[in-house]
């Protein structure tokens, strides 16, 4: 019997994770760590200060603003084909304002194009993308100065973007753990719930539920299924945005794309 | 003692029936609607293309012995479209949604041979203007096509959901049928033919 059940929940746990595997067509990057990422190694100079100026600008404005700078493309579609299934992935941005903006740079494609969110589509509306691109982007690179290309983008689209939204202080993973206090509750207060209601039937069944309860270890493995769940849905559900304390974050802040945005070539 | 049990068990199952047939009857509402929001959101961007027409037809037509004939294909495919009316809902009827896809279409291919064209007009290229509304039209053709993806995504997940267990048992009894998706362009695989009358 025991066996039986534990086999019968094993099954419905797989079930429940199954619906959860999505396949993927291209290859997807991983999210980047930091706000401005050189996996190309081409403007070394530029790494900490950039990096400082978009983690400050999240903070000021709550815009999540990174810039990728990659050797080569990894798909055989359209850079804005790519690159906006990218964004989406990585859900740049925050949820309610979807103010979310990439700049993507392909070193070998000499390729650039800048994804902008929902939410920035009024502050970088595709004239202004096309001009920071051409105007402020391509003139250094065609050089082959890419340091002062990347920083003159970047000043451009801050100065674009500042006045859009207005931040709480708050940058990255702080916002998701903020987010994740509702579903800690309910998982508290479904564990809870689920002692009580097996030590009530434990102890103050009668007869009744020590014939019809087949055993304890029944109720136990509905516990344990329920946990599973629930756990199932926290972290696929509630979450992208849910991370290890004090680590690095799978995703940004649940922004998504709608196509908005530039790009051009050198 | 058996009559009791065997009504138990009825009531048992009547209750289970009715729990699933509001679970599934409630997931393709939300699926349904899921849809209809998405729809309402390619009409949005399909709008904001046709907005940019009269100014880029204006931009153009200043533009001195610009061939006149591509510039009406693009007022004609514009007036078209007017024509095709659709509802505000995601369309239930695969005609309905192919009639709207080719006067879309017949827009796509006007505007790519206007721009086409007007690379032979190198004083109109290097204005600001006509600049400007080369990257809002490049930037609304990537919208449209994120926006039917998003649609597509959103009519699969319909379409499975109507053909799932248990809600397929529900589904055609509540009124609940397959949506049709949008295909890729015809027009979209070839380029667009292009003659240059000087005489016009």
């Amino acid at each position: 019997m025991k066996l039986w059940h534990s086999l019968f929940f094993g099954l419905l746990l797989l079930a429940f994770a199954g619906v959860r595997v999505a396949a993927a067509a291209e290859t997807i990057p991983p999210f980047p760590q930091k706000y401005f990422n050189d996996y190309a190694n081409v403007a070394p100079g530029a790494v900490a200060d950039l990096n400082g100026q978009l983690e400050k600008f999240e903070r000021d404005t709550s815009c999540e603003i990174r810039v990728v700078v990659y050797p080569k493309m990894q798909s055989d579609s359209s850079i804005e084909d790519y690159t906006v299934h990218v964004a989406n992935a990585w859900h740049v941005g925050r949820k309610d304002r979807n103010n979310g903006t990439v700049l993507f740079v392909f070193i070998a494609d000499r390729k650039a194009f800048i994804q902008v969110g929902y939410g920035l589509e009024g502050a970088l509306p595709d004239a202004t993308c096309k001009q920071i691109i051409d105007g402020a982007i391509e003139p250094a690179f065609k050089t082959g100065n890419y340091e002062a290309g990347l920083r003159a983008g970047v000043a451009a689209i801050l100065t674009a973007a500042r006045p859009e939204f207005k931040g709480d202080g708050k940058a990255g993973m702080e916002q998701s753990i903020r987010g994740l206090i509702p579903w800690i509750i309910a998982v508290v207060a479904a564990f809870v719930g689920m002692g009580i209601l097996l030590f009530s039937i434990h102890n103050f069944g009668g007869t009744f539920y020590q014939h019809h309860v087949r055993s304890l270890s029944f109720a136990e493995n509905c516990y344990m299924f329920l946990l599973n769940v629930i756990l199932n849905i926290l972290f696929s559900g509630g979450g992208s945005s849910s991370s290890s304390s004090g680590g690095s974050s799978s995703s940004g802040g649940g922004g998504s794309f709608g196509g908005g945005g530039a790009g051009g070539s050198w | 003692m058996t009559k009791w049990i065997t009504l138990g068990v009825v009531v048992l199952l009547v209750f289970v029936l009715g729990v699933t047939s509001c679970a599934s009857y409630n997931g393709l509402v939300s699926k349904s609607q899921a849809v209809d929001a998405q729809w309402g959101q390619v009409q949005t961007v399909y709008q904001r293309r046709l907005d940019l027409i009269p100014n880029l037809v204006a931009t153009v037509a200043g533009s001195a012995n610009f061939e006149k004939s591509t510039l009406e294909a693009v007022t004609n495919a514009r007036a078209s479209v007017g024509k095709v009316s659709m509802p505000a809902s995601a369309p239930d009827d695969p005609a309905k949604l192919a009639e709207f896809q080719q006067a879309q279409a017949a827009v796509s291919s006007s505007l790519s041979r206007l721009l086409v064209v007007a690379e032979n007009y190198p004083a109109l290229k290097s204005t600001d203007g006509f600049r400007q509304l080369q990257a809002q039209l490049e930037g609304s053709e990537n919208r449209i096509s994120v926006e039917r993806e998003k649609f597509n995504d959103a009519v699969r997940a319909y379409n499975t959901s109507v053909h799932s267990f248990p809600s397929m048992f529900f589904a055609s009894w509540f009124g609940f049928h397959d949506k049709p998706y949008f295909s890729a362009d015809a027009a979209a695989q070839s380029a667009p033919a292009v003659k240059f009358d000087f005489g016009k």
